[in-house]
Protein backbone atom coordinates (compact mmCIF):
# COMPACT_ATOMS: atom_id res chain seq x y z
CA UNK A 1 0.00 0.00 0.00
CA UNK A 2 1.24 3.23 -0.96
CA UNK A 3 2.48 5.36 2.16
CA UNK A 4 0.57 8.48 0.87
CA UNK A 5 -2.83 6.72 1.37
CA UNK A 6 -1.38 4.83 4.36
CA UNK A 7 -1.18 8.84 5.53
CA UNK A 8 -4.53 9.84 4.01
CA UNK A 9 -6.16 7.23 6.18
CA UNK A 10 -4.74 7.13 9.12
CA UNK A 11 -5.91 11.04 9.37
CA UNK A 12 -8.89 10.80 7.88
CA UNK A 13 -11.01 9.57 10.91
CA UNK A 14 -9.52 12.44 12.93
CA UNK A 15 -10.26 15.31 9.91
CA UNK A 16 -14.03 13.71 9.54
CA UNK A 17 -14.31 13.68 14.11
CA UNK A 18 -13.06 17.36 13.88
CA UNK A 19 -15.83 18.39 11.00
CA UNK A 20 -18.72 16.04 12.13
CA UNK A 21 -17.42 17.85 15.86
CA UNK A 22 -18.19 21.21 14.25
CA UNK A 23 -21.25 20.52 12.90
CA UNK A 24 -22.70 18.90 15.80
CA UNK A 25 -22.34 21.98 17.23
CA UNK A 26 -23.77 24.49 14.72
CA UNK A 27 -26.84 22.36 14.98
CA UNK A 28 -26.56 22.49 18.94
CA UNK A 29 -26.40 26.19 18.65
CA UNK A 30 -23.12 26.25 20.52
CA UNK A 31 -21.09 27.67 17.22
CA UNK A 32 -21.69 30.26 14.95
CA UNK A 33 -22.05 29.18 10.69
CA UNK A 34 -19.31 31.95 10.47
CA UNK A 35 -17.23 29.55 12.94
CA UNK A 36 -18.38 26.51 11.31
CA UNK A 37 -16.92 27.90 8.06
CA UNK A 38 -14.06 29.01 9.11
CA UNK A 39 -13.29 25.37 11.02
CA UNK A 40 -14.84 23.57 7.69
CA UNK A 41 -12.68 25.22 5.78
CA UNK A 42 -9.24 24.57 8.14
CA UNK A 43 -9.58 21.14 8.05
CA UNK A 44 -10.59 20.54 4.55
CA UNK A 45 -7.52 22.74 3.69
CA UNK A 46 -5.37 20.13 5.95
CA UNK A 47 -7.15 17.10 4.38
CA UNK A 48 -6.14 18.47 0.83
CA UNK A 49 -2.91 18.89 2.15
CA UNK A 50 -2.79 15.04 2.72
CA UNK A 51 -4.70 14.02 -0.11
CA UNK A 52 -2.38 16.11 -2.37
CA UNK A 53 1.02 15.51 -0.62
CA UNK A 54 2.93 13.61 -3.61
CA UNK A 55 1.78 16.21 -5.94
CA UNK A 56 2.89 19.09 -3.61
CA UNK A 57 6.01 16.94 -2.85
CA UNK A 58 6.94 16.11 -6.55
CA UNK A 59 6.02 20.06 -7.38
CA UNK A 60 8.29 21.78 -4.82
CA UNK A 61 11.08 19.18 -5.49
CA UNK A 62 11.27 20.20 -9.48
CA UNK A 63 11.40 23.40 -8.67
CA UNK A 64 14.34 23.19 -6.72
CA UNK A 65 12.42 24.41 -3.24
CA UNK A 66 13.09 21.15 -1.17
CA UNK A 67 16.01 18.70 -1.16
CA UNK A 68 14.59 15.72 1.28
CA UNK A 69 13.70 11.87 0.54
CA UNK A 70 10.42 11.31 -0.51
CA UNK A 71 7.90 10.25 2.51
CA UNK A 72 8.85 7.31 4.69
CA UNK A 73 6.89 5.30 7.16
CA UNK A 74 8.53 7.67 9.54
CA UNK A 75 7.33 10.44 8.25
CA UNK A 76 3.43 9.50 8.21
CA UNK A 77 3.68 8.68 12.00
CA UNK A 78 5.16 11.63 12.38
CA UNK A 79 2.68 13.97 10.59
CA UNK A 80 -0.03 11.90 12.32
CA UNK A 81 1.48 12.22 15.32
CA UNK A 82 1.41 16.31 15.39
CA UNK A 83 -1.97 16.33 13.74
CA UNK A 84 -3.63 14.08 16.37
CA UNK A 85 -1.72 16.73 19.25
CA UNK A 86 -2.43 19.44 17.54
CA UNK A 87 -6.15 18.53 17.44
CA UNK A 88 -5.73 17.33 21.45
CA UNK A 89 -4.17 20.36 22.80
CA UNK A 90 -7.01 22.92 21.02
CA UNK A 91 -9.50 20.20 22.81
CA UNK A 92 -8.00 20.78 26.06
CA UNK A 93 -7.16 24.48 25.68
CA UNK A 94 -10.79 24.85 24.93
CA UNK A 95 -12.39 22.85 27.78
CA UNK A 96 -9.07 24.36 30.38
CA UNK A 97 -11.12 27.87 29.68
CA UNK A 98 -14.99 26.79 29.51
CA UNK A 99 -13.87 26.02 33.10
CA UNK A 100 -12.02 28.22 33.95
CA UNK A 101 -14.86 30.71 32.79
CA UNK A 102 -17.47 28.56 35.48
CA UNK A 103 -14.80 28.91 38.29
CA UNK A 104 -14.90 32.53 37.67
CA UNK A 105 -19.24 32.92 37.53
CA UNK A 106 -19.00 30.84 40.93
CA UNK A 107 -16.98 32.99 42.58
CA UNK A 108 -18.66 35.64 41.60
CA UNK A 109 -21.85 34.55 42.25
CA UNK A 110 -20.90 33.54 45.59
CA UNK A 111 -19.08 36.60 46.74
CA UNK A 112 -22.23 38.25 45.58
CA UNK A 113 -24.27 36.17 47.76
CA UNK A 114 -21.96 35.76 50.84
CA UNK A 115 -22.25 39.30 50.57
CA UNK A 116 -25.88 39.16 51.39
CA UNK A 117 -25.63 36.93 54.04
CA UNK A 118 -23.24 39.46 55.61
CA UNK A 119 -25.90 42.23 55.27
CA UNK A 120 -28.12 40.13 56.90
CA UNK B 1 -39.46 61.66 35.40
CA UNK B 2 -38.38 58.91 37.71
CA UNK B 3 -34.75 58.84 38.53
CA UNK B 4 -32.78 56.67 37.35
CA UNK B 5 -30.80 53.84 39.58
CA UNK B 6 -27.46 54.24 39.36
CA UNK B 7 -25.04 52.11 40.23
CA UNK B 8 -21.29 52.91 41.25
CA UNK B 9 -18.94 50.22 41.01
CA UNK B 10 -15.56 50.31 42.22
CA UNK B 11 -13.05 47.40 41.72
CA UNK B 12 -10.52 47.25 44.37
CA UNK B 13 -7.94 45.38 45.45
CA UNK B 14 -5.04 47.02 48.32
CA UNK B 15 -6.78 50.46 48.65
CA UNK B 16 -7.38 51.72 51.81
CA UNK B 17 -5.98 54.78 51.44
CA UNK B 18 -7.89 55.96 48.58
CA UNK B 19 -11.28 54.17 48.53
CA UNK B 20 -13.17 56.52 51.25
CA UNK B 21 -12.23 60.04 48.85
CA UNK B 22 -13.61 58.36 45.93
CA UNK B 23 -16.82 57.10 47.86
CA UNK B 24 -17.20 60.82 49.81
CA UNK B 25 -16.50 62.04 45.73
CA UNK B 26 -19.17 60.09 44.33
CA UNK B 27 -21.47 61.09 47.62
CA UNK B 28 -21.01 64.58 47.03
CA UNK B 29 -21.61 64.46 43.29
CA UNK B 30 -24.45 62.10 42.92
CA UNK B 31 -26.62 62.78 45.76
CA UNK B 32 -30.27 64.15 44.99
CA UNK B 33 -29.52 63.71 41.09
CA UNK B 34 -30.06 60.22 40.81
CA UNK B 35 -31.22 57.18 43.33
CA UNK B 36 -27.70 55.51 43.50
CA UNK B 37 -25.85 52.61 45.10
CA UNK B 38 -22.26 52.63 45.34
CA UNK B 39 -20.75 49.00 45.19
CA UNK B 40 -17.26 48.08 46.35
CA UNK B 41 -15.85 45.44 45.24
CA UNK B 42 -12.57 43.63 47.38
CA UNK B 43 -10.73 41.85 45.33
CA UNK B 44 -9.43 39.72 48.02
CA UNK B 45 -7.24 42.89 49.56
CA UNK B 46 -4.79 42.09 52.08
CA UNK B 47 -4.98 45.52 53.58
CA UNK B 48 -8.87 47.17 55.41
CA UNK B 49 -9.89 48.03 51.97
CA UNK B 50 -13.38 46.37 52.74
CA UNK B 51 -13.58 47.52 56.44
CA UNK B 52 -13.20 51.28 55.28
CA UNK B 53 -15.89 50.85 52.68
CA UNK B 54 -17.94 49.35 55.05
CA UNK B 55 -17.20 52.56 57.92
CA UNK B 56 -18.22 54.64 54.98
CA UNK B 57 -21.85 53.04 54.96
CA UNK B 58 -21.35 51.46 50.98
CA UNK B 59 -22.15 48.12 49.94
CA UNK B 60 -19.10 45.88 49.71
CA UNK B 61 -18.47 42.27 47.64
CA UNK B 62 -15.51 41.03 49.39
CA UNK B 63 -13.90 38.19 46.92
CA UNK B 64 -12.88 35.21 48.54
CA UNK B 65 -9.72 35.15 46.05
CA UNK B 66 -8.18 37.65 44.60
CA UNK B 67 -8.87 37.16 41.22
CA UNK B 68 -8.24 40.38 39.05
CA UNK B 69 -10.03 43.79 38.11
CA UNK B 70 -11.67 42.07 35.41
CA UNK B 71 -12.92 39.24 37.59
CA UNK B 72 -14.43 42.36 40.20
CA UNK B 73 -15.56 44.53 37.24
CA UNK B 74 -17.92 41.57 36.41
CA UNK B 75 -18.74 41.00 40.11
CA UNK B 76 -19.98 44.31 40.18
CA UNK B 77 -21.71 44.50 37.29
CA UNK B 78 -23.61 40.98 37.61
CA UNK B 79 -24.82 42.61 41.62
CA UNK B 80 -25.94 45.60 39.31
CA UNK B 81 -27.92 43.33 36.52
CA UNK B 82 -29.28 41.56 39.35
CA UNK B 83 -30.44 44.62 41.15
CA UNK B 84 -32.00 45.57 38.05
CA UNK B 85 -29.97 49.17 37.70
CA UNK B 86 -30.44 51.42 34.85
CA UNK B 87 -27.23 52.73 34.54
CA UNK B 88 -23.69 51.24 35.73
CA UNK B 89 -20.57 53.26 36.27
CA UNK B 90 -17.47 51.73 36.41
CA UNK B 91 -14.12 53.60 38.25
CA UNK B 92 -10.81 53.02 39.42
CA UNK B 93 -10.16 53.23 43.00
CA UNK B 94 -7.36 55.29 43.40
CA UNK B 95 -8.78 58.27 42.97
CA UNK B 96 -7.52 58.88 39.32
CA UNK B 97 -11.26 59.79 38.26
CA UNK B 98 -13.69 62.42 39.07
CA UNK B 99 -17.25 62.01 40.31
CA UNK B 100 -18.27 64.91 38.33
CA UNK B 101 -16.54 63.29 34.94
CA UNK B 102 -18.95 60.27 36.16
CA UNK B 103 -22.17 62.53 36.51
CA UNK B 104 -21.34 63.91 33.26
CA UNK B 105 -20.90 60.03 31.48
CA UNK B 106 -24.38 58.96 32.81
CA UNK B 107 -26.33 62.45 31.24
CA UNK B 108 -24.53 61.93 27.86
CA UNK B 109 -25.52 57.75 27.92
CA UNK B 110 -28.79 58.63 28.48
CA UNK B 111 -28.77 62.31 25.74
CA UNK B 112 -26.98 60.04 23.31
CA UNK B 113 -28.63 56.69 23.99
CA UNK B 114 -25.68 54.59 23.79
CA UNK B 115 -24.64 51.01 25.37
CA UNK B 116 -21.10 52.07 26.63
CA UNK B 117 -19.44 55.17 26.92
CA UNK B 118 -15.93 55.08 27.89
CA UNK B 119 -14.51 58.17 29.66
CA UNK B 120 -11.06 58.65 27.31
CA UNK B 121 -8.03 60.43 29.32
CA UNK B 122 -6.36 60.58 25.65
CA UNK B 123 -8.87 62.77 23.59
CA UNK B 124 -7.25 66.00 25.95
CA UNK B 125 -4.66 64.16 27.43
CA UNK B 126 -2.87 67.17 29.25
CA UNK B 127 -0.79 66.08 32.34
CA UNK B 128 -0.81 62.47 31.56
CA UNK B 129 2.86 61.51 31.56
CA UNK B 130 4.49 60.85 27.79
CA UNK B 131 5.34 57.05 28.99
CA UNK B 132 1.47 56.61 29.86
CA UNK B 133 0.24 58.21 27.03
CA UNK B 134 2.59 56.15 25.04
CA UNK B 135 1.70 52.55 26.88
CA UNK B 136 -2.70 53.53 26.13
CA UNK B 137 -2.01 54.61 22.70
CA UNK B 138 -0.19 51.62 22.11
CA UNK B 139 -3.31 49.42 23.87
CA UNK B 140 -5.71 51.28 21.74
CA UNK B 141 -3.88 50.41 18.87
CA UNK B 142 -3.63 46.54 19.60
CA UNK B 143 -7.27 46.49 20.01
CA UNK B 144 -7.98 47.72 16.84
CA UNK B 145 -5.29 45.37 14.84
CA UNK B 146 -6.88 42.84 16.99
CA UNK B 147 -10.61 43.43 17.01
CA UNK B 148 -11.37 46.11 14.73
CA UNK B 149 -12.35 48.75 17.76
CA UNK B 150 -11.27 52.23 17.37
CA UNK B 151 -11.54 53.81 20.52
CA UNK B 152 -8.63 56.53 22.03
CA UNK B 153 -8.74 54.67 25.28
CA UNK B 154 -9.33 51.59 25.27
CA UNK B 155 -8.06 50.92 28.79
CA UNK B 156 -9.98 53.43 30.69
CA UNK B 157 -11.68 52.59 33.79
CA UNK B 158 -14.58 54.91 33.79
CA UNK B 159 -17.25 53.40 32.07
CA UNK B 160 -20.91 53.69 31.52
CA UNK B 161 -22.74 51.19 31.21
CA UNK B 162 -26.41 51.21 29.84
CA UNK B 163 -29.36 48.77 31.22
CA UNK B 164 -29.11 47.12 27.80
CA UNK B 165 -25.27 46.86 28.06
CA UNK B 166 -26.06 45.63 31.40
CA UNK B 167 -28.21 42.54 30.34
CA UNK B 168 -25.83 41.72 27.94
CA UNK B 169 -22.28 42.35 28.29
CA UNK B 170 -19.93 39.31 29.41
CA UNK B 171 -16.90 38.66 29.12
CA UNK B 172 -14.11 35.65 29.95
CA UNK B 173 -10.55 37.32 30.76
CA UNK B 174 -9.83 38.31 34.79
CA UNK B 175 -7.02 40.72 34.02
CA UNK B 176 -6.83 44.33 32.90
CA UNK B 177 -7.19 42.78 29.24
CA UNK B 178 -10.60 42.88 29.94
CA UNK B 179 -10.67 46.18 28.71
CA UNK B 180 -9.82 45.33 25.36
CA UNK B 181 -12.14 42.46 25.79
CA UNK B 182 -14.88 44.08 27.19
CA UNK B 183 -14.79 46.42 23.89
CA UNK B 184 -15.08 43.37 21.30
CA UNK B 185 -17.96 41.33 22.88
CA UNK B 186 -19.72 44.68 22.78
CA UNK B 187 -18.76 44.97 19.30
CA UNK B 188 -19.85 41.35 18.67
CA UNK B 189 -22.97 42.61 20.80
CA UNK B 190 -24.11 45.23 18.20
CA UNK B 191 -23.65 47.24 21.37
CA UNK B 192 -22.84 51.01 20.65
CA UNK B 193 -19.63 52.02 22.05
CA UNK B 194 -19.04 55.57 22.13
CA UNK B 195 -16.48 58.10 24.14
CA UNK B 196 -16.11 61.11 25.85
CA UNK B 197 -13.26 62.89 27.60
CA UNK B 198 -12.07 63.20 30.80
CA UNK B 199 -9.58 64.44 33.50
CA UNK B 200 -7.44 61.79 35.27
CA UNK B 201 -6.08 62.99 38.12
CA UNK B 202 -2.69 61.81 38.70
CA UNK B 203 -1.11 61.44 42.15
CA UNK B 204 1.93 59.77 43.39
CA UNK B 205 -0.37 57.22 44.39
CA UNK B 206 -2.32 56.88 41.41
CA UNK B 207 0.68 56.61 39.18
CA UNK B 208 2.25 53.72 41.53
CA UNK B 209 -1.17 51.85 41.57
CA UNK B 210 -1.35 52.30 38.01
CA UNK B 211 -0.65 49.97 34.99
CA UNK B 212 3.17 49.40 34.01
CA UNK B 213 3.82 49.71 30.49
CA UNK B 214 5.25 46.15 30.28
CA UNK B 215 2.00 44.75 31.83
CA UNK B 216 0.77 45.70 27.58
CA UNK B 217 3.17 42.54 26.18
CA UNK B 218 0.80 40.11 28.62
CA UNK B 219 -2.26 42.26 27.94
CA UNK B 220 -1.25 41.29 24.55
CA UNK B 221 -0.57 37.91 24.96
CA UNK B 222 -3.71 36.78 27.06
CA UNK B 223 -5.62 38.64 23.88
CA UNK B 224 -4.06 36.69 21.41
CA UNK B 225 -4.80 33.45 23.68
CA UNK B 226 -8.52 34.40 23.64
CA UNK B 227 -8.41 35.07 20.32
CA UNK B 228 -6.77 31.38 19.43
CA UNK B 229 -9.29 29.63 21.99
CA UNK B 230 -12.36 31.63 20.58
CA UNK B 231 -11.37 30.27 17.23
CA UNK B 232 -11.44 26.52 17.67
CA UNK B 233 -14.01 26.85 20.99
CA UNK B 234 -17.06 24.98 20.23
Amino acid sequence: MSRYLILVLLNLPLIITAIVGAFVSYKLNNTSKRRLIIKTIFWVVILLCLVFAQNIYTYLYNEGLTQTEPLSLFDVLQITGIIYIFYVVNRLFVKVDVLEKRVQDLHQELSIILSEKDKS
Amino acid sequence: MKKKNVAFIIPAYNEESSISKVIVDINRHAKGKYSYEVVVVDDGSKDNTAVVASKAGVKVIKHILNSGSGSATATGLSYAEQQNFDIAVTMDADGQHHAHDAIRGINLIQKNQADLLIGSRLIDSQGMSRVKILGNKGLSYITYILFGINVTDSQSGLRIFSKNALDNLKWKTSGYEFCSEMLWRAKQQHLDIQEYPIKAIYTEYSISKGQNNWNAYNILKLLLKQRVVEFFSE
